[in-house]
């Protein structure tokens, strides 16, 4: 029995390893996002409309294996049914470091190195790798993913920075004033809390044009999910502090002549933080998943800038949708697994 | 029990008040209306746009406007829809139904497979029922609604044994809008309901139904279960709101008539009767949802019942 809760903790520990890694490498993607992406995400190529993912081969027509993985130029034979064949004439070995369209490396370096790539861009006919294909406009569908990636993972930290921001001070006064004015203020966070959010979001967002630039798209965003999503941190925080006030170090800490803003920021809030960061961690992917709806239903970022969402509403298109689930909804297991992976950061010891 | 239904009752009506004054504001302030597609149309002359303008009392300042629609709302009467031509009332009404209709066999099926799951974990120590359990939390907690709508999209599509979305809503479409709205509602319910249960099974007081020579079964059922119910029905209610919520994605990809799908397209045409109307019952809504849970849990402790929310931490 002794060793019960070594083997929790050890498998919490395996738990939160595992999301560490999902998230740092949705992080990475989002960081390098240009050098991670073959191609420039906004590029159309009219050749290559809904072609499906590039084939990677090892072995070549003849039976023979190669040790570096290589494709095949692909042609549209039937522009109707989106038919694409090989042309196994020439084989194009695939490479890492390949250079590529240009761009900015954090929007300072200029460069033209990518992480992976097809040897010869230049070459004529060259083909492209297209890992998961590309979409009805031949947008190269991977790069696009990787930039959806990169916005939500801008938008949303951001939207529970600053709500968090506001819940903590909100429940911090509220944990402080007369009883009569705390209940009012925790009345107005039950009520925040219980209000249909999504639905509010959308009627907030009708009151704006359709058609935004990106930048103000995502600033929209995250101002609504700010305003919206901070009660239930401003709940947590109250109860966390008035649990805390009048505890033994608080008590000496108001006995030394400390002002209470200096007690409340030097000595309550380093003893709650683990929780609130635990709450964070759990809005996290609330606010990804809004930002994902609005998208989603056409409200939020719109075409050409990728999002999850937007790539998403592509698979209204249902004889794609069918005939290439998996890569008509690989945003869907993107949004799955960095979900997965922060719930798994999150996480709880498990209770037996 | 009737003070805490006046309590609820004036909570509400200052809720809804507040909620529909920011959204009419919001609405009213940005600038754009129904009738700014027309100003870009140059066949329109300012002249028919003023005269529409005042056919919608558009032109009244912001206050006036919202004391009108206060009223109107106030006598049943939420105006006619600009895009559909008929009356937000009847449009609402019937896609309201709809979307009560998945939202409760949402509910039914999460709770139970909750209260199920969460019985066996108490009766038995079964270390895979246990793990089993575990990752069922974890991935009905970290599968957003929409790839669930969507993965069973295409689930339809592959093996076409309902009717997928551009069919009518009929039993199959019903219990898969459902399921898909469901899943994510089970992790929720579940921690609650398992951990409490847990909890409660260590008290003394159900040493004492034990000592009494009552069965398992029965200490579980009446004593346990009961003590247990309070939290579950606390989430109930919070989750609704995230449940219209869901609703509205599910709605959106699974094509079901509801709620949700019209305030989608209420707000891509900016019909601004439809959203006022539609914010105003989707509040109603998780009002009304909140006060039941809160007199069901009433009716379930009698400590409650006095209104008195002094709260426990």
């Amino acid at each position: 029995m002794a060793d019960v809760p070594n083997k929790n903790r050890r498998r919490r520990d395996r738990a939160k390893i595992a999301g560490l890694t999902i998230v740092a490498i949705f992080v990475f993607a989002a960081v390098f996002a240009d050098f991670i992406a073959s191609y420039d995400y906004r590029e159309q190529t009219r050749q290559e409309p809904s072609a499906p993912p590039s084939n990677i081969r090892w072995r070549d027509a003849q039976g023979a294996l190669h040790l570096r993985p290589f494709i095949y130029a692909q042609k549209l034979v039937d522009a109707r049914n989106m038919r694409y064949e090989e042309d196994i004439t020439r084989a194009f070995p695939l490479v890492n470091l390949s250079r590529g369209h240009s761009y900015h490396l954090f929007g300072i370096l200029p460069t033209d190195i990518h992480l992976f790539g097809v040897n010869d861009q230049r070459a004529e006919n060259a083909p492209r790798l297209r890992l998961l294909g590309t979409d009805q406009l031949g947008r190269d569908r991977f790069s696009r993913l990787v930039h959806a990636v990169r916005f939500s993972l801008l938008v949303s930290p951001i939207g529970t920075l600053l709500a968090c921001l506001i819940g903590v001070a909100f429940g911090a006064i509220s944990g402080y004033v007369r009883p009569n004015l705390d209940m009012i203020m925790m009345g107005i966070a039950d009520t925040v809390i219980s209000l249909p959010t999504l639905i509010l979001i959308l009627a907030a967002r009708a009151a704006f044009p359709l058609e935004m630039p990106p930048f103000k798209a995502a600033t929209l965003l995250i101002v609504i999910f700010a305003l919206t999503g901070w009660a239930e941190m401003a709940r947590l925080t109250r109860g966390l502090v008035v649990s805390f006030k009048e505890r033994e170090f608080v008590l000496a800490a108001r006995a030394t002549g400390l002002t209470e803003t200096r007690i409340l920021w030097r000595h309550i809030l380093p003893n709650i933080a683990s929780p609130l960061l635990i709450q964070a961690t759990l809005m996290l992917p609330v606010f990804l998943l809004a930002e994902v709806a609005l998208s989603f239903l056409g409200v939020g970022l719109q075409e050409p800038e990728p999002s999850l969402g937007n790539m998403l509403s592509l698979s209204g298109d249902l004889t794609a949708l069918s005939a290439s689930p998996l890569v008509m909804l690989s945003p869907a297991i993107a949004i799955f697994l960095f979900v997965l992976g922060v719930k798994l950061l999150g996480s709880k010891r498990p209770r037996t | 029990m009737l003070r805490l239904l006046v309590k609820k009752l004036l909570q509400g009506l200052i809720m809804l008040l507040i909620v529909s004054a920011i959204t009419f504001t919001l609405l009213s302030a940005a600038g754009g209306d129904a009738l700014s597609g027309l100003r870009d149309n140059p066949q329109i002359s300012e002249k028919t746009i003023e005269d529409m303008g005042k056919v919608y009392g558009l032109d009244k300042p912001l206050l006036e406007r919202y004391a009108i629609w206060l009223s109107a709302t106030a006598r049943g009467d939420l105006g006619e829809s600009l895009s559909f031509r008929v009356p937000v009332r009847t449009l609402i009404q019937g896609r309201f139904f709809n979307t009560a209709i998945i939202s409760l066999a949402a509910i039914t099926i999460a709770a139970a497979i909750a209260f199920l799951l969460s019985i066996l974990a108490v009766r038995s120590r079964n270390r895979v029922l246990a793990g089993v359990t575990e990752l069922l939390i974890l991935l009905s907690a970290s599968t957003p609604r929409m790839v669930l709508a969507l993965a069973a999209l295409v689930i339809t599509l592959r093996f076409s044994f309902v009717p997928s979305a551009t069919g009518s809503p009929g039993p199959a479409h019903l219990l898969l809008a459902a399921l898909v709205l469901a899943i994510p509602l089970i992790s929720i319910f579940l921690a609650q309901l398992r951990n409490g249960l847990i909890d409660v099974m260590g008290e003394d007081y159900i040493r004492l139904a034990r000592a009494k020579g009552l069965s398992e079964w029965r200490v579980l059922t009446v004593h346990a279960l009961r003590a247990a119910l309070n939290p579950f029905l606390t989430v109930t209610g919070l989750s609704l709101g995230g449940l219209l919520g869901g609703s509205v994605i599910v709605e959106t990809v699974l094509g079901w008539p509801g709620i949700g799908a019209l305030m989608v397209a209420a707000v891509r045409a900016r019909d601004i009767p439809v959203v006022m109307g539609v914010v105003l019952f989707a509040s109603v809504a998780v009002w009304f949802g909140n006060t039941l849970a809160e007199f069901l849990q009433g009716l379930n402790d009698k400590r409650l019942r006095s209104g008195d929310t002094t709260r426990i931490y």
